[in-house]
């Protein structure tokens, strides 16, 4: 995942890769997504997780696009 | 060789506290004589957790390349925190640092394609400040906080087919 300044660059880059325009996060909704994601990393107990909780901490999260869950 | 499941995710906690510790991976020697097992017996532990996406390693060395959100190398996504330097994976593993810390830190990141430098703050649990750090003769932009933007060009269900690339 990269930084940009805008949707300008971000588009310039997709174009000069040859890439799909994926989805564009604030640095706040990442943020957000980051404490959910990252808390408990350091955990003994964090062994990862499933696709159902990732998706569960996507939906915390504010993400409700298509892009953050797998089609059943 | 059979693994233990409970020293399995006791190696995992200790190469993820390494990081934390040190900014970097413990060896798989370092693994073995903390954990009075043989180097052999280590390098499969590792590379179960390879396996099992708890860390991501360089096959050919069994260096931990990867333990989300820390960078075993130098990248363009710097984070200082607790008096220490970090490198993260992209820019949303340089906000899992802070997160994964539960510390401030200062976070100094390239943007791609401008190439110019960001820099946050992270403090009590929120982004303090953010923007692109002033070139000279130009004015600061400092604060402006709306404007980084993070883009993920994979979907959810893609990302672990080309982990690097994502």
């Amino acid at each position: 995942m990269l930084l940009f300044q805008s949707e300008a660059w971000i588009d310039k880059w997709c174009k000069r890769n040859n890439t799909q325009h994926g989805e564009v996060l604030t640095i706040q909704q990442v943020w957000e997504l980051s404490k959910l994601w990252y808390g408990d990393r350091l955990s003994l107990d964090y062994h990862g997780r499933s696709l159902e909780q990732a998706e569960e901490i996507f939906m915390q999260a504010g993400l409700r696009s298509k892009f953050w869950y797998i089609q059943k | 060789m059979t693994l233990d499941h409970t020293l399995l995710w006791q190696i995992r906690h200790f190469v993820y506290n390494h990081f934390a510790d040190t900014t970097h991976a413990p060896s798989v020697d370092e693994t073995a004589q903390h954990f009075n097992i043989s180097t052999e017996e280590a390098g499969e532990y590792y590379k179960e957790l390879h396996n099992r996406h708890a860390f991501f390693l360089d096959l050919e060395t069994l260096t931990v390349r990867m333990a989300n959100p820390f960078s075993g190398i130098p990248t363009d996504f710097k984070v200082l925190a607790n008096g220490k330097t970090y490198y993260a994976n992209c820019a949303w593993d340089m906000l899992g640092i802070p997160a994964a810390l539960h510390t401030d830190a200062a976070i100094e990141a390239v943007c791609t394609e401008s190439n110019e430098m960001a820099r946050l703050e992270i403090k009590n649990g929120s982004i303090a400040q953010d923007g692109i750090s002033p070139r000279r003769g130009t004015a600061a932009e400092d604060g402006d906080g709306s404007s980084l933007l993070v883009h993920f060009p994979l979907p959810f269900a893609r990302w672990y087919d080309d982990l690097v690339f994502t």
